[in-house]
């Protein structure tokens, strides 16, 4: 196994396979990165056996092989050397060389035959949509943070990708709060997956500038991600998702205009001072023009804003500040709906006149 | 089945490298085996190819050694542990809800009736127990039994504080198991029946159709365990009809009031039997579980009363789910004779949830005082730095009821009780409301000194 290629393109491959195979594993090959070498073809692999990132290397010349060697100490050596250096791999045995100008090292590998097959998606029978890297990135960004990392409620921790009158959703949920965007107006294929959070963190962190679309296919208990020259193939978590659209309220008393930059303000202001309770926060419209945000935390005093929005009906609702800020940061349009209701009905936020997003958050008892 | 795939996976782990072992084989099991067509359970596809690829062939004899017929081997992905806990979907105001109170209802025109035989009471059925965090676990587990007796959950070790709905569920788990097998023989028996049952049959000189009897059951039920404290007989003679019927794979259900292990003079090969595949308790239910409860309840009577006196009544009946309901129906009946609605009663004042009404004169100092006595200290001992255990208990009790009862901030209870800072108050606290729901003695303590103070 051979091959040439510059360190700026070599380390950031390297940095963005890596990162699944440097912890703790039982079988000690899965800290090892695999190069594969196949008629001019370089592919990086990795996987940690939920997941496995597969990072295709542009080199200027290669020999056929292939080899494993230890993520960490490769990733880091690669990236202390010189920017802009020439940097050739090439392996005799279990020996991998390393040379670029006057740096040369010689790191043991180990055979690639204990290396695990990875699985593959038979692209015929795979249900496949194509969506811009950006708008994926961004609407994966605002669904992610509704979801759960407690392992007991396995359905939890992932994004749920579910078809819903020929549009693609994508949905999470932790129990206290929902968060749904639309992600395709028109598809032709259904589905229906829960792809886990931990491996889509890894898809949003393998973007990267130049690239422009992603690819995603799913079969019956995988899904795969196409994205310029990575490639991501996780498992799907096998369990039901709840009926969520059962928990997005249709009927709230108000709803009301807000200016984000101005609510987050506002809320973390009144934040400040429950910090010590549970984080809870008041919201309390006023006929006619006013949203009164306050808390109160006895031993440091008590906060009250307001904020000057229409107003046709007087409620107030207790909420999580935490979880009221993270969904009011989540948007990317500064005009905000909030639809509530007194009591213990959800409270609603959407995009002014535009529900693509959706995200929803239980109140508090008193 | 099952042992054919232990024995093979014994001859493969000899076979390959034990980190080879562990990461591919652990949690496999065989799903069917048609005429040598087996399928093989695995964790998700990233395995299917792995075993496939690698080890077929050393699964393939080893199933062969096992004198099995193997033409094929498939593999298929299977999740062990299917979740069946649903989310909190904020039961106060869901579908689920609805649905339940439409089975709670029909619950209630069917008869109720005490099966003689069975010692089950089939009012108590799974639909008509409100599900909610405190219970979710346990009732997720009672579900598997109903699926497959005998299995996962054996024997079904069941605990926590009375009137939260032990005895219910452990008869609804033998209700359904009824229902859905009527030939199966359940039986039901609190355990101070067990015993006299046992004593008058050795009277009689029939032991053996008292032994005949349980060995043949295929679940049985033990309510109130703990109250078989100095009944060594009867304890020998239990822990024989449990082993006889562990090693038959019938079910066994127990419930008490707390861990085996707490229970005195339990035998500690019995206590630890017991817990073999796990204990659960049943907690208190949060505020918005009462809430659920309470709603469920008022809807099942047809009863009118306002969110707000039902959001009143679970926020001061803070100690089961029994007198939640015994509240709730007084508060019922008083708005009935006087013809005012439950929210008149509560804001006129004539009404006195009794946790809300104690006198609010009771001062941090009497608690103090009182908690020290109790524990045969000076309140200067008490609220000194010393670390010695009994000192630190009562220290901790002390910041826990000066917190719960009179509502002081954990910066003034930590001049009270002499500690440094607030954090030191902070982690008093929560240790002595983790441990309420295990340690039985300190539920015990408390109540005992919150009496001294109101009394």
């Amino acid at each position: 196994m051979k091959i040439k290629v510059t360190q700026d393109k070599l380390s950031k491959a390297l940095a963005n396979v890596s990162r699944i195979a440097i912890g703790k594993v039982t079988l000690p090959i899965l800290n090892n990165i695999l190069i594969r070498v196949d008629n001019k073809k370089v592919s990086l692999v990795t996987t940690n056996l939920d997941m496995a990132i597969i990072d295709f290397l542009p080199v200027s010349s290669s020999e056929n092989g292939v080899i494993t060697v230890p993520a960490k100490l490769l990733t880091e050596f690669i990236s202390n050397l010189p920017k802009g250096e020439v940097i050739e791999i090439s392996s005799k045995d279990t020996k991998v060389t390393i040379k670029a100008g006057k740096y040369s090292s010689i790191i043991n590998g180990t055979l690639a035959d204990d290396f695990p097959d990875l699985p593959e998606i038979d692209n015929k029978k795979a249900v496949t949509y194509k969506i811009g890297i950006d708008e994926f990135k961004n609407s994966i960004s605002q669904v992610i943070v509704a979801a759960s990392n407690d392992l007991t409620r396995p359905a939890l921790t992932g994004v749920y990708f579910d078809t819903n009158n020929s549009s693609l959703f994508a949905v999470s949920t932790d129990g206290y709060r929902l968060a749904k965007k639309e992600l395709i107006n028109k598809v032709e294929s259904e589905v229906k997956a829960i792809v886990p959070a931990s491996s889509l963190h890894e898809v949003l962190r393998s973007i990267s500038d130049d690239m422009e679309e992603v690819e995603i296919s799913f079969n019956d208990d995988l899904v795969r991600f196409r994205l310029g020259e990575v490639e991501i193939i996780s498992k799907l978590i096998d369990a039901s998702y709840p009926n969520y659209q059962a928990l997005i309220p249709k009927d709230n008393d108000v709803s009301i205009d807000l200016n984000q930059e101005e609510a987050i303000r506002t809320t973390k202001l009144a934040a400040l001072f429950a910090r010590s309770v549970d984080g809870s926060i008041i919201c309390e419209t006023k006929t006619p023009d006013t949203l009164s945000i306050r808390s109160i935390a006895n031993e440091f005093g008590e906060n009250d804003s307001e904020i000057k929005t229409k107003v046709d009906k007087d409620c107030v609702t207790r909420l999580n500040s935490r979880f009221f800020i993270a969904a009011l940061s989540a948007f990317d349009t500064p005009n905000i709906t909030m639809e509530f209701s007194s009591g213990v009905k959800p409270i609603v936020l959407h995009g002014k006149k535009d529900d693509k997003y959706i995200h929803i958050i239980m109140p508090l008892s008193k | 089945m099952y042992d054919v795939w232990k024995n093979a996976l014994a001859e493969i782990e000899q076979q390959i490298s034990p980190a080879n072992f562990s990461t591919w084989f652990q949690g496999t099991s065989i799903i069917s085996n048609e005429d040598g067509h087996i399928v093989i359970g695995v964790k998700n596809s990233f395995f299917v190819k792995q075993l496939r690829n690698r080890y077929l062939n050393i699964i393939t004899t080893a199933l062969e050694n096992n004198n099995l017929i193997v033409k094929e081997i498939d593999f298929e992905v299977q999740t062990k542990i299917k979740s069946k806990i649903r989310p909190r979907e904020i039961t106060t105001d869901t579908i689920a809800l609805k649905k339940q109170l439409k089975n709670l209802k029909k619950q209630s025109i069917t008869k109720q009736t005490n099966n003689l035989e069975t010692g089950l009471n089939n009012k108590y059925t799974l639909d008509n127990f409100v599900i909610g965090s405190n219970n979710d676990l346990a009732v997720s587990a009672a579900r598997s039994i109903i699926d497959s007796p005998g299995d996962r959950y054996n024997p079904f070790f069941l605990y926590g504080g009375p009137g939260l709905g032990k005895t219910h569920l452990v008869q609804a788990i033998g209700n359904e198991l009824l229902r859905k097998n009527p030939k199966l023989k359940v039986l039901y028996t609190p355990i101070a029946h067990f015993y006299s049952d046992f004593i008058d049959s050795v009277r009689a000189g029939k032991g053996n159709e008292f032994n005949l009897k349980f060995r043949k059951l295929d679940c049985l039920i033990i309510d109130d365990f703990q109250l078989i404290v100095g009944k060594e007989k009867s304890q020998e003679e239990f822990f024989n009809i449990f082993n006889d019927l562990y090693q038959l794979n019938k079910q066994i259900i127990v419930t008490s009031d707390r861990l085996p292990s707490q229970i005195k003079s339990v035998d500690e090969r019995l206590a630890s039997r017991l817990t073999w595949a796990g204990a659960f308790d049943l907690q208190l239910p949060k505020f918005e579980d009462k809430c659920a409860i309470l709603k469920a309840k008022a809807e099942l009577q047809g009863a009118e009363i306002e969110p707000e006196a039902i959001e009143y009544i679970a926020e001061n009946v803070n100690t089961n789910i029994r007198d939640l309901e015994g509240e709730f129906s007084a508060i019922l009946l008083m708005s009935e004779v006087r013809g005012l609605t439950p929210l008149e009663l509560i804001k006129n004042g004539s009404i006195s949830v009794n946790k809300a009404t104690r006198p609010h004169s009771v001062t941090s100092k009497q608690i103090v005082d009182k908690v020290a006595k109790y524990f045969d200290l000076t309140p200067k001992e008490m609220c000194s730095k010393s670390r010695v255990s009994n000192i630190k208990t009562a220290r901790q009790i002390a910041m826990y009821l000066l917190s719960r009862e009179l509502k002081l901030s954990t910066t003034k209870i930590a001049t009270e009780v002499g500690v440094k800072d607030h954090t030191t108050v902070m982690h008093g606290i929560k240790k002595i409301d983790q441990d309420l729901h295990l340690n039985f003695i300190l539920r015990d303590q408390i109540a005992e000194i919150k009496e001294r103070i109101y009394g």
